[in-house]
């Protein structure tokens, strides 16, 4: 879900997926994989390149040498990860990204909840304020919001780098969406077993929400891993950046090529480790709701 | 407390009880939501009309940080470099999109993994991939003018030439984001029914004709929603400016959420930076408005 209103293809699933073409002929068959495995070969260039310079000696620069020397090394990835500043921000990174992650379900599956299923006074005002700022850029308030963690001495801090982002509108709006098609008898049921509201939502509403848990965990990491100009500007000192900030400083140090290239796949490899895990999950949300950064 | 003493605000309080459960729910993300993204939103406006200073406070100035931005040669090109961005981007990545989408929707062996590898870029940082396409992209021992080299074209000076560099930003950001349209796109080609482009093709439509007389027309909203998000995207781009040209050559590159970075980060002008967020705010709230007109549902 994003500033802008997703078409219904709701259809995808009751359509029973890909056209089925039937029987193909050989050469259409031959041409079709031809046309795909090429433009996979374009996509994954870019990653193959990174990883094959991580693991040359420094100094490889030949496109020959690159792709087919017999030259191997694990120094790049060795000095990177002793270096103190890396561990440091792979560290900030994840503070920063899985403590989002924690928060940014728990508040949003309460609110989505009592979103759904609670009424109470002026709920789909409050509601509609959650959606309506989905249409103003984060840029447009992060001036301000700096100004604000300054002077709530925030700066440089943990919580003032993740405590701003874990109020997530389209968390709100994802959970709630889903929490709505949960049969009210099962919440009924509860309290007239004398389950107090929390306990409902505890032990009743969570269980039930896990796979929208899941998606909506998967995209808050990413987002929270990948994110740049918030950290950039909040968190200055060298200590208290994340890796991405990190990863733009060293660029701008001009380390050598394979020394990047070996810092930029470190980076890289919790997302690829949840892409690799995750894939269809994070394909399927993406189909059928839009959700995106 | 016995219901005696207690007072008869406090009783119904205690009588609401799920109007009560249901505040406290939303109460802490909407307390973090109201204090770190609607405030500093709307403070954001108030700032456009001030003059600011971390330590010495706030006058204001009323029109006069528009005024400078209208006179401002910096901000005109850092417009012209952002509408010039999506401009090639926009299409770049939609007519891509389409493309693969149309490539992968079938049912043969092997096709979750091109789906996947097509995809991957996409959940990787503007940053790192930055970082990469740097030296893809660099005239002397780059990986591009490399490869281009055997076939004796080049070198293409692709970030340090005027001309170059906003397209070679744009071919990037499209290989990295290209996944997700390409997936929305999907999803909108497989709600089509197949029983409409069977049918055409049994009334002798060419493959060609199906798809611009059927498919396309069918995929106008989930399209135009990718055209939106896609616009929205390149209208803030930073991070790759960032890492990649610093907003050179000679500002070539300069985009308009460089320049809110520079401007308040670097000079300290936030009610200026401040002015420009209300500038991009204006042409988000545009093209999400149109396309609001044009297909929303009254949803989200």
């Amino acid at each position: 879900m994003s500033a802008v209103a997703m078409p219904e293809t709701g259809h995808a699933e009751a359509n029973a997926g890909p056209r089925s073409t039937g029987p193909m002929s050989m050469t259409k068959r031959v041409l079709l994989y031809t046309a795909l495995t090429a433009l996979a070969a374009v996509m994954a260039m870019p990653f193959v390149a990174m990883l094959l310079m991580a693991f040359r000696p420094t100094g490889v620069s030949s496109l020959w040498d690159i792709f087919f020397s017999t030259s191997f090394t694990l120094d790049n990835i060795r000095s990177n990860l002793r270096n103190d500043s890396m561990i440091r921000w792979f560290l900030n990174s994840t503070v920063y990204a899985v403590v989002s992650v924690v928060l940014v379900l728990f508040l949003s599956s309460l609110a989505g909840y009592a979103f759904a299923k609670k009424r109470f006074f002026a709920r789909d005002k409050i509601f509609w304020l959650f959606i309506a700022m989905l249409v103003v850029p984060a840029q447009v308030s992060i001036i301000p919001l700096f100004i604000l963690i300054v002077k709530m001495d925030g700066a440089n801090t943990y919580w003032g780098l993740i405590l701003p982002t874990v109020a997530n509108a389209q968390g709100v709006f994802l959970m709630r969406q889903y929490i709505m098609g949960i049969p009210d008898d099962l919440i009924e049921a509860a309290k007239l077993d004398g389950a107090s509201e929390f306990r409902v939502f505890w032990q009743i509403i969570l269980p039930l929400t896990i796979p929208v848990q899941a998606t909506l965990g998967i995209f808050v990491f990413l987002w929270h891993w990948n994110d740049f100009l918030w950290p950039l500007i909040v968190a200055q000192e060298s200590a208290m950046q994340t890796l991405t900030v990190g990863l733009a400083t060293m660029q701008s140090l001009v380390p050598s090529t394979n020394s990047m290239m070996a810092a930029a796949a470190i980076s890289f490899l919790p997302s690829l480790v949840i892409f690799i895990l995750c894939q269809r999950f994070i394909v399927q949300s993406i189909a059928s709701s839009g959700i995106k950064g | 407390m016995s219901s005696r003493t207690e007072p008869g605000w406090r009783r119904a309080w205690r009588q609401s009880s799920p109007h009560r459960a249901g505040y406290a729910f939303i109460l802490p993300v909407l307390v973090l939501f109201l204090l770190f993204r609607v405030w500093p939103a709307i403070d954001g406006l108030l700032l456009s009309f001030q003059d600011y200073r971390m330590r010495g406070g706030t006058t204001w100035i009323g029109f006069t940080n528009f005024q400078d931005l209208w006179h401002d040669k910096i901000f005109w090109g850092s417009l012209r470099v952002t509408l010039t961005y999506a401009l090639i981007s926009v299409p770049l990545a939609t007519i891509t999109a389409v493309g693969m989408a149309l490539l992968i929707d079938r049912a043969i062996r092997g096709i979750s993994i091109y789906r996947a590898i097509y995809f991957l870029p996409y959940i990787t940082s503007f940053v790192m991939v930055s970082v990469i396409w740097s030296w893809i992209y660099r005239t002397n021992d780059g990986l591009l003018n490399g490869l281009l080299g055997t076939i004796g074209i080049g070198p293409i000076p692709w970030l340090t030439d005027e001309r170059y560099v906003l397209p070679s930003l744009a071919i990037m950001s499209v290989w990295k984001g290209v996944g997700y349209s390409m997936m929305i796109l999907l999803a909108g080609l497989r709600a089509i029914p197949d029983s409409l482009s069977e049918a055409s093709a049994v009334d002798g439509a060419t493959g060609a004709q199906t798809f611009w007389r059927i498919t396309l027309p069918l995929l106008k909203p989930v399209l135009f929603f990718v055209v939106v998000i896609e616009t929205i995207g390149s209208f803030q781009v930073f991070d790759a400016v960032y890492v990649m040209t610093g907003g050179g050559p000679i500002r070539a590159s300069y985009s308009l959420v460089y320049m809110l970075y520079d401007e308040s980060f670097k000079f300290q002008n936030y009610g200026y930076a401040a002015a420009i967020g209300v500038v991009l705010f204006l042409m988000t709230f545009c093209v999400t408005m149109i396309q609001r007109l044009m297909f929303g549902k009254g949803e989200a």
